[in-house]
């Protein structure tokens, strides 16, 4: 029997590697990320499904996918040169990956495949404090989040479940841990950062609710409110919300086991279990 | 149409260092080989960052401009040159 049996939503934000390093094990960061490790280690899944959104470093303007995954034996990464991350390699698994691609097909969902790439840091980030061995396979699920027209909240909760759904269908024994990562509220050089700095979170009431909605697992309510306008007034990288929907839609609708927010950051930490 | 050049190089400061010294040190040099309107070389060349958003160049793949100092872009000339694109009720 194979079941998604946990999903975890986190930030990549690229230099809390270097942060954590300066700052040590005690610092904020360290600690939520070292709880969130505990929780998949004692539930030692034997697959990871990563729903993140590539920076325009795997994918680029010359073919720009709404949704892709990654099907391989590895991959590698980070490719953008975060601070204090090594070059890893990511091993997968080709045919749960195949197996999920044709679900997602066959349920309405086109998603283009890639067979050999690198990952930028908003895949590496979240695997490096998680699963810094890399002993766990792992397969990305690419989820445009910066590049508007996005797809919607309604979307990337069905893509989820169509995931979720397939990773039940799966033919033997494999259990499963879904990440979600990225924030709720920022932006990154774009007009909306804060003064004198490279980023901002131009809505902190928005990532305040979104907390709250994930939290209790209010799916509708999470995708009624995620809109278009909603969305850019967060910020230019807040469509990265859309990989904890995807992800709440994979384990299902349920409160979380426990939400940690980092409210100044526009992000969150929080872990789900049992489908 | 080249925004898309624009989106592009500002990329290649990341992937590319020669190229990524030679956008702090002689940007008019760096830039004469690419393929650009008049207009996208002359904003990047005077840092008018906020015209290059205007221009549909996407403002994450900017920041590697003051992130490198290309074009002698600084970041607080950038901060501020770009929160001046933010909408009205947004400022």
């Amino acid at each position: 029997m194979a079941e998604v049996v946990a999903a975890f939503g986190v930030p990549h934000t690229p230099f809390y590697p270097m942060m954590v390093k300066r700052d040590g094990p005690q610092s904020e960061t360290a600690q939520f990320f070292a709880r969130l490790r505990a929780d998949l280690e004692r539930i030692r899944p034997d697959a990871i499904v990563l729903f993140s959104t590539d920076h325009l470093n795997t994918f680029f303007f010359d073919n720009l996918p709404i949704f892709a995954m990654g099907v391989t034996e590895r991959f590698h990464g980070p490719v953008d040169e975060p601070p204090e991350v090594p070059m890893y390699q990511v091993p997968s698994r080709p045919d749960f990956a195949a197996h999920l691609r044709g679900a997602c097909i066959a349920a309405g969902f086109d998603v283009a495949l890639t067979e050999k790439f690198g990952v930028d840091h908003s895949f590496i980030v979240p695997l490096h404090f998680l699963t810094p061995d890399m002993s766990v396979p792992v397969v990305p699920i690419f989820v445009s989040g910066h590049v508007p027209p996005l797809p919607s909240a309604r979307r990337c909760f069905d893509l989820g479940r169509t995931i979720g759904d397939a990773v039940a269908s799966w033919p033997g024994d494999l259990r499963v841990a879904v990440i979600g990562s990225g924030s709720f509220s920022l932006d990154v050089f774009g007009p909306l950062m804060a003064p004198g700095r490279t980023d901002g979170v131009p809505d902190p009431g928005w990532a305040e609710r979104i907390c709250r909605l994930m939290e209790q697992g209010e799916a509708d309510a999470l995708i009624d409110e995620t809109t278009p306008k909603q969305l850019a007034r967060a910020g230019n990288v807040a469509g990265e919300v859309l990989n904890w929907i995807a992800m709440l839609g994979a384990i299902g609708p349920r409160p979380a086991r426990y939400l940690l927010p980092q409210l100044g950051q526009g992000h969150a930490y929080a872990v789900w279990e049992g489908r | 149409m080249s925004v898309y050049e624009v989106n592009y190089l500002c990329r290649e400061l990341l992937r590319d260092k020669a190229f990524r010294e030679k956008m702090k040190t002689d940007p008019k040099a760096a830039l004469a080989a690419r393929d650009l309107t008049e207009e996208e070389r002359a904003a990047l060349l005077g840092g008018d960052v906020g015209k290059l958003y205007r221009m549909g160049a996407n403002s994450f793949l900017m920041g590697y401009l003051p992130r490198f100092e290309a074009c002698g872009i600084t970041l607080p000339v950038y901060n501020e040159r770009m929160r001046a694109e933010a909408p009205p009720q947004a400022q």
